[in-house]
């Protein structure tokens, strides 16, 4: 993994430790022999800030002792890594706000029939190039889940407006 | 207890709801050591919902068998197509996959299905005899004790993944913190809650680990390029390994035992490492060292049976101690909190029909196993040829119902979605989320045990090292803890004097 990375990665895990620390000062510490609800959660996030910090100052230290041609290598190494794996993530990224839709949909329309959608789009966003295979598994993974979920296990999911 | 008990308490594996749930488990193992990219972990955190509407016993039976199923399934896929479907099959592409060119993969996949039948069954027994035996010493452990234990548990799974060990560190004390929100388990204050009314008793174990494990691995399989799969056919007549092959394999498949159930006492990524250790183990004792790498049966039969019996190891700590050592025992004891089932010490003694039949059905699995493995083997390595945009969408459509069907909340779906985002994150980034559930597991018992360790000795700190057996464990945490800096350090410099020597 490149060092920008090791960075950014330690920066955000600091903030995120510190939030909590913070967020911990509403709840009590009380005394050594009956211990609050607050100690627990501050030596915790006490400990993932100082571990937080110290991959920081392994990172930034590395950063410091690489010579110039390294360092154009480090960012040359860093955009080739980026370039490679777009092609890849975009598709991730496309599932995520696909994911987000389909959860979103659930409610209103109800799980079967944003279930059905889902599978499909899903299955031609990882590479199904006819119709015919993700309707099938669709419909195929809707009975399913019919049967096994609801009929058997008795779980109730949200019908919608549709049904 | 009398054996006539043991006995009783073992064939309650028999029971036909439990034999059922041991088959489901056995072949969903199967069918997930099989398939690349759908770790034990994610599928056992899918299941668990399931589980939870047969009752304790069955359902942890079947989640044991997806468990120890997916050691088995693993080898096929490691033999027939040089994809390993676990990462502790791995080392059996260099001679199984060799073998297959050579026209054996039949006896390969036989003697990998015979010696994860041998290893699985010797590392049953002798978890029988540990489990028990550990459990009886830890029932002398009072709150200052489980605490130090939590926090050697912590050290010593900072090793966890074989990566950076201030990731993993870093990763369980976020666990740790997740942990606390929801009520505190001593005075029942509400923490972390941030106003969701959903997240009041705590953050879904399940929404977490499917969304950590299931969510994440399908987007880590959508970021890379799919690689077609060629594949060897095997025929059912060829699943025969000649004499010679059969009895060159004897030895490596009991060392492969021992070895394996040793190294899955230990933290870390018990069955990869004890694959790797039994292979190079068998190349240094093998007469026939240059076959090594080019289809020596040596090298299936020592890796494959070493890395069933890890796979046993690594239920002692969890049954007698409570402890997960590796990540699906982790799940595993999530799995067995949300059955109201608590693993440590008291297990035996308050629920040994549960402990008893769990280890029954290990028995019955393997046997199963080695059934299913041999005549379907075909079946199942045509399984992996289920391309991931079909098998995909299922996954993330379960993990959605898994989270769902929890608490009946479309907010946990919500979680499961963004622990998928984060998990995939973090992978990115180098964080493994294994350490992070380890944190999450430990965390209850870690708090309760510090906080009533002090009240108990009205807030003086030495109550922390007062017992003999604290002091111990205090200094097993001292010696992990500067040991691997100490080695660190010794091979720095053995390295600095070779380099001036040169």
């Amino acid at each position: 993994m490149g060092i920008r990375k090791e960075i950014a990665s330690s920066l955000v895990l600091i903030l995120c430790g510190a939030f909590f620390l913070l967020y911990d000062t509403r709840y009590p510490l009380d005394q050594w022999a009956n211990p609050g609800p607050g100690v627990f959660p501050l030596l915790a996030g006490g400990i993932w800030v100082i571990l937080a910090a110290s991959e920081f100052i392994r990172a930034f230290r590395k950063t410091g002792s690489l010579t110039e041609e390294e360092r154009s290598k480090e960012k040359i190494r860093f955009l080739r890594e980026i370039l490679q794996r777009n092609t890849g993530e975009r598709k991730v990224l496309l599932m995520i706000a696909v994911f987000i839709i389909y959860l979103s949909m659930v409610k209103l329309v109800g799980f079967f029939t944003s279930t059905f959608l889902f599978v499909i789009v899903s299955s031609r966003l990882m590479g199904a190039k006819d119709w015919k295979g993700p309707v099938t598994l669709a419909a195929g993974t809707n009975l399913f889940c019919y049967l096994l979920f609801e009929v058997w296990l008795k779980l109730s999911f949200s019908r919608g407006i549709l049904f | 207890m009398a054996d006539r008990t043991i006995l009783s308490f073992l064939l309650i594996a028999f029971q036909p709801a439990n034999l059922l749930a041991c088959f489901a488990g056995a072949v969903v193992g199967t069918l997930v050591g099989v398939l690349p990219g759908l770790g034990p972990a994610a599928v056992m955190a899918l299941v668990i919902p399931l589980t939870l509407k047969l009752g304790p016993t069955a359902g942890l039976i079947m989640l044991a068998g997806i468990y120890y199923g997916s050691m088995y399934g693993g080898s096929t896929t490691s033999i027939l197509v040089n994809v390993p479907g676990e990462p502790a099959s791995v080392v059996t592409t260099l001679d199984g996959y060799a073998m297959a060119k050579k026209g054996r993969a039949g006896a390969a996949l036989a003697i990998a299905a015979i010696g994860s039948f041998v290893a699985g069954t010797v590392s049953v027994i002798a978890l029988q005899f540990f489990a028990p035996l550990l459990a009886r010493s830890a029932l002398a452990f009072g709150p200052a004790e489980y605490f130090v234990l939590t926090v050697l548990g912590v050290i010593l799974l900072s090793n966890l993944t074989g990566k950076s060990r201030v990731k993993s560190l870093i990763m369980i004390m976020v666990g740790l913190m997740l942990s606390t929100i929801g009520f505190d388990p001593v005075g029942g204050v509400e923490r972390f809650s941030f106003g969701f009314e959903s997240v009041q008793g705590g953050i879904s174990f399940i929404a977490l680990t499917t969304g950590l494990f299931g969510v994440a691995e399908v987007f880590s399989v959508m970021a890379e390029k799919e690689k077609p799969m060629g594949l060897f056919p095997v025929r059912f007549r060829e699943l025969y390994p000649d004499r010679e092959e059969l009895k060159r394999s004897l030895a490596p498949m009991a060392r492969g035992s021992v070895l394996g159930f040793l190294i899955g006492l230990l933290p870390g990524p018990a069955a990869t490492m004890a694959a790797f250790a039994s292979y190079s183990l068998e190349r240094r004792l093998s007469k026939r060292r240059d076959q090594f790498g080019k289809g020596a049966i040596e090298g299936v039969a020592g890796p494959e049976s070493a890395n069933n019996a890890a796979a046993g190891g690594a239920m002692v700590p969890l049954l007698s101690l409570g402890l997960p050592f590796t990540p699906t025992t982790a799940v595993l004891l999530g799995g067995m909190l949300l059955h109201g089932v608590t693993p440590g010490p008291f297990l035996l003694r308050d629920r040994p029909e549960l402990f008893w039949g769990v280890i029954g059905s290990f028995y019955l699995g393997n046997a199963m196993l080695l059934i299913l493995n041999l005549p379907l083997v075909g079946i199942f390595a045509k399984i992996v040829r289920v391309a991931p945009r079909y098998l995909m969408p299922i996954v993330l459509v379960l993990c959605v119902i898994g989270a769902y069907g929890d608490n009946l909340n479309l907010f946990d779906v919500w979680v499961m979605f963004g622990a998928g985002v984060t998990g995939y994150l973090m992978r990115k980034y180098g964080y493994e989320p294994a350490p992070l559930v380890i944190g999450l597991v430990l965390g209850p018992v870690m708090e309760r045990s510090l906080r009533q360790a002090l009240i108990i000795s009205q807030g003086n700190l030495s109550g922390l090292w007062d017992s003999t057996l604290c002091q111990v464990m205090w200094f097993i945490v001292l010696l992990s803890a500067i040991l691997p800096f100490i080695t660190h350090y010794l091979r720095r410099s053995a390295a600095s004097v070779s380099k001036k020597a040169n």
